[in-house]
């Protein structure tokens, strides 16, 4: 759901149902092989946090 | 738990010439979707030939099942034909087989509704697309 905000939002920056679309037009901006890169570096993140925390 | 390296899973699979469909959200990313998964989705080809390059590719990966607890089995040839599912670990991370998927749906039921898709200069995976 879009979350209530003080500053107008993008014209066209969620759908009707209240999807981000500037993410989704990012991805689809990139090449199939950066999109992979993306995934790659959110999940090393996201292991890299758990792993600080000491939770792996 | 190995950190998951999909580039890397995906070569192996294409070094050893595996038939393979890249489903899962591993498979929406690479279509565009902004999500995250940890593990790669294949649904493969159960032909023979298919299966012992397969194998051949899951050794190099070092594949075992996860979910054997410290039991190390090694995916063996006839699971493989299988339309069941087998959820392995990896040296890359993990990798799971899926023999079938939807209403029973085989790399063969599947293949005309692909795309192929380029993710390293040597290495093009077809990826599973959305109905529209």
């Amino acid at each position: 759901m879009p979350m209530e905000t003080s500053q107008p939002l993008e014209s066209g920056a969620y759908s009707e149902d209240g999807v981000d679309l500037t993410m989704i037009r990012w991805m689809l901006s990139l090449r199939p092989a950066e999109r992979l890169e993306v995934l790659q570096a959110a999940v090393n993140s996201i292991l890299e946090t758990r792993e600080w925390n000491g939770q792996t | 738990m190995a950190k998951p390296d999909y580039t890397a899973m995906l070569r192996a699979l294409s070094e050893h010439h595996v038939d393979f469909i890249v489903v899962g959200g591993a498979g929406a990313v690479l279509l565009g979707a902004p999500i995250i998964t940890f593990d790669l989705d294949i649904v493969h080809s159960t032909e023979a030939g298919n299966v012992e390059r397969l194998l051949a590719a899951l050794d190099s990966l070092d594949a075992c099942h996860r979910i054997q607890g410290e039991r190390r089995t090694r995916p063996q040839a006839s699971p493989r034909r299988s339309s069941g599912h087998q959820l392995l670990m990896t040296c890359h991370g993990p990798l799971d087989l899926l023999g079938a998927i939807g209403r029973g749906r085989s790399y063969t039921d599947l293949i005309q509704r692909t795309v192929e898709l380029p993710v390293a200069d040597d290495v093009v995976v077809r990826v599973l697309a959305p109905r529209h």
